[in-house]
């Protein structure tokens, strides 16, 4: 492994460190300036005795710097505490939910590929033909369509209107569909617009058009050569597409009531199960860390020029 | 003190065809006309929409629920349909403009103002504080927003400015990636160093010669981005995070729509449209704007 890949990964990793220790600080303090600890902890009908053996039992009665480093000695030793409303550890909850969100995710992600490279790419080869300026004004006004419009959209037809799929819940291949369409919404039209520019630029470039002017098939040029620098172009976006994945998931799984971190996530805010949003954030925060190492060292190996101008 | 430098000569007519409204007539495309014909009509309804209610946005009439939009089959007098509690719709999707348009416009403003003057501060001064704030913003970047939204308007309580305040304080690092990247390439141009020469101090520099040069590309992001916040303003009011309730805001209109899919589709597709119509508006502008700094800079060229 050469030392640009070495700088590569502790650049990744001094980004975790900084989101970690923001996130953990941020929604501390903000749970203590906001409100009453031992209040959400002992319930609403509370006696003042009842609430000061909460303090004293959980330690809230200790200045607020001293509790602030006991959490971050416990964040690290991965104890967030015990989930309020189930009583069970709340990294475990959250760790129990995290592959539903992770299938739903990866199904989605695959269907934006394979939906948005394709029709990406005729766009691009040659964009100022009729059709192709109708598919981009189409694409345009999708990009607009928020995701979970398009997910009660797409419940109303199909599950309600003409009952072909389970409108809501998690189990066999079938319940993925709408909540995968659904996620895939809220990438493809961004995809598709990148690609398509990308392509366009592509085949303008010189080795491109001396090819075509010397009789090169058009299409072989196209995916042989223009459609993977337009992808590897577009890596570029990994970070902030998977970003907006986790966000859409967080949305698009309220809707299908999926039982993944999304969900989890918007219930245990409304209860102020405090202990599962910290181990939530905290595993969002690992997962962002871990994709985008991953793809940012699969796309070193692949392409060098990359390594050069990332490390 | 930038008099000293010999301005290149310049007939009135070419002077008015690069700057200004001469060039913004010349190259503005359909995109940008219809997106600003959009938007002013949008900005008038949320001004004086009280005016063009039908009925108050807040009250229902428990005998008119759920009545069909007029231009349906069996219609009624209200011509976009009512709710379940019998509230008129078009009246309360116009008590939601001035909510939504606010909150995505000032939550865009205060994205901007700090991220540009991060991405500046970052420009102008090497080193460290550079290193610092590019590492803060790949971080915040790369991390899901909405998820860390969500925890902090449910412990801030909801309303206008915490939603407002949240999605601005969370957002600006797009705008600081942008104003960093342009300025250094600003920076390098002739009249920027002319200015250095002449003893132009570092903030005037930064504020008289490089930000100005830095508008029409802030300009673009501003309107993607407003575009964005509408999307995330709905999503959290749709969730039941955003919005307080009983506040007509379009995501919480469509929150409620989530039981009548069946029995009354407009409640969805009503403010459905009013979303997907604000955000294509914000992304015409954008587009608009793309084309026409791009089409300037060649003409330039």
């Amino acid at each position: 492994m050469s030392r640009d890949l070495l700088v590569l990964i502790g650049r990744r990793l001094a980004n975790l460190a900084v989101l970690l220790l923001g996130v953990t600080t941020l929604l501390f303090f903000l749970l203590r300036v906001t409100g009453d600890p031992a209040a959400v902890i002992a319930g609403s009908d509370a006696d003042a005795a009842q609430l000061e053996a909460v303090r004293a039992q959980y330690g809230l009665d200790r200045p607020l710097i001293v509790q602030f480093l006991a959490y971050l000695a416990s964040v690290l030793r991965l104890d967030f505490g015990m989930s309020l409303s189930a009583g069970e550890p709340a990294l475990g909850l959250v760790l129990e939910r995290l592959p539903a969100t992770l299938e739903l995710a990866g199904v989605a992600m695959l269907l934006t590929i394979a939906v948005a490279v394709p029709v990406g790419a005729w766009m691009g080869y040659a964009p100022t033909k009729p059709g192709r300026r109708i598919a981009a004004g189409i694409v345009f006004v999708l990009q607009g369509v928020p995701g979970y419009v398009v997910a009660l959209i797409a419940i109303q037809i199909v599950a309600v209107e003409f009952r072909l799929l389970p409108s809501v819940g998690y189990g066999g291949p079938e319940t993925f569909i709408l909540p995968a369409v659904a996620l895939a919404s809220f990438l493809a039209p961004k995809l598709v617009r990148v690609i398509a520019a990308n392509v366009t630029e592509a085949m303008a470039e010189d080795y491109i058009r001396t090819a075509r002017s010397q009789g090169a098939d058009g299409m072989e040029l196209l995916w042989r050569h223009a459609v993977p620098n337009a992808l590897l172009g577009a890596t570029a976006l990994v970070g902030t597409m998977f970003a907006a994945l986790v966000s859409g998931a967080v949305v698009t799984e309220a809707i299908f009531a999926w039982p993944g971190i999304g969900w989890l996530l918007v219930t245990s805010t409304q209860t102020l199960d405090f202990p599962v949003v910290q181990a939530l954030t905290f595993t969002v925060a690992v997962l962002v860390f871990t994709v985008n190492t991953v793809t940012d060292l699969a796309f070193a190996l692949i392409d060098p020029r990359l390594r050069r101008q990332r490390a | 003190m930038t008099d000293a430098i010999q301005q290149p000569k310049m007939d009135a007519r070419t002077r008015r065809r690069l700057t200004g409204m001469g060039l913004f007539a010349r190259f503005a495309t359909v995109e940008l006309w219809l997106g600003l014909g959009l938007a002013a009509i949008l900005i008038l309804l949320a001004l004086f929409g009280d005016a063009l209610m039908t009925a108050a946005p807040g009250e229902g009439n428990l005998r008119a629920r759920l009545k069909p939009p007029a231009f349906e089959a069996g219609g009624t007098t209200f011509w976009l349909g009512t709710d379940q509690l019998g509230r008129d719709q078009w009246s309360r999707l116009l008590a939601g403009l001035p909510w939504s348009l606010g909150v995505a416009l000032l939550s865009t403003a205060i994205a901007a103002a700090i991220g540009t003057a991060l991405g500046l501060l970052a420009a102008e001064a090497p080193g460290w504080t550079r290193t610092v704030i590019n590492q803060v913003v790949d971080t915040v970047l790369s991390f899901p927003g909405l998820v860390i939204a969500i925890c902090i308007v449910a412990l801030a309580g909801r309303g206008f400015w915490p939603l407002t305040l949240t999605l601005g304080l969370l957002s600006w690092p797009v705008f600081t990636r942008v104003a960093y990247a342009e300025a250094l390439s600003v920076m390098k141009r002739e009249y920027v160093m002319a200015a250095q020469l002449l003893g132009a101090g570092r903030m005037a520099i930064l504020a008289g010669h490089v930000l100005p040069a830095l508008l029409p590309t802030l300009a673009v992001v501003f309107a993607f981005h407003f575009a964005d916040m509408l999307i995330a303003e709905s999503a959290l009011s749709f969730l039941g995070i955003g919005a307080p309730l009983g506040t007509p805001s379009w995501g919480a209109m469509l929150s409620d729509s989530r039981q009548y899919l069946t029995t009354a589709p407009w409640m969805m597709l009503v403010p459905a449209g009013a979303i997907v119509l604000a955000v294509v508006t914000a992304n015409l502008i954008g587009d608009g704007l793309v084309h026409l700094t791009r089409r300037r800079g060649r003409e330039r060229g």
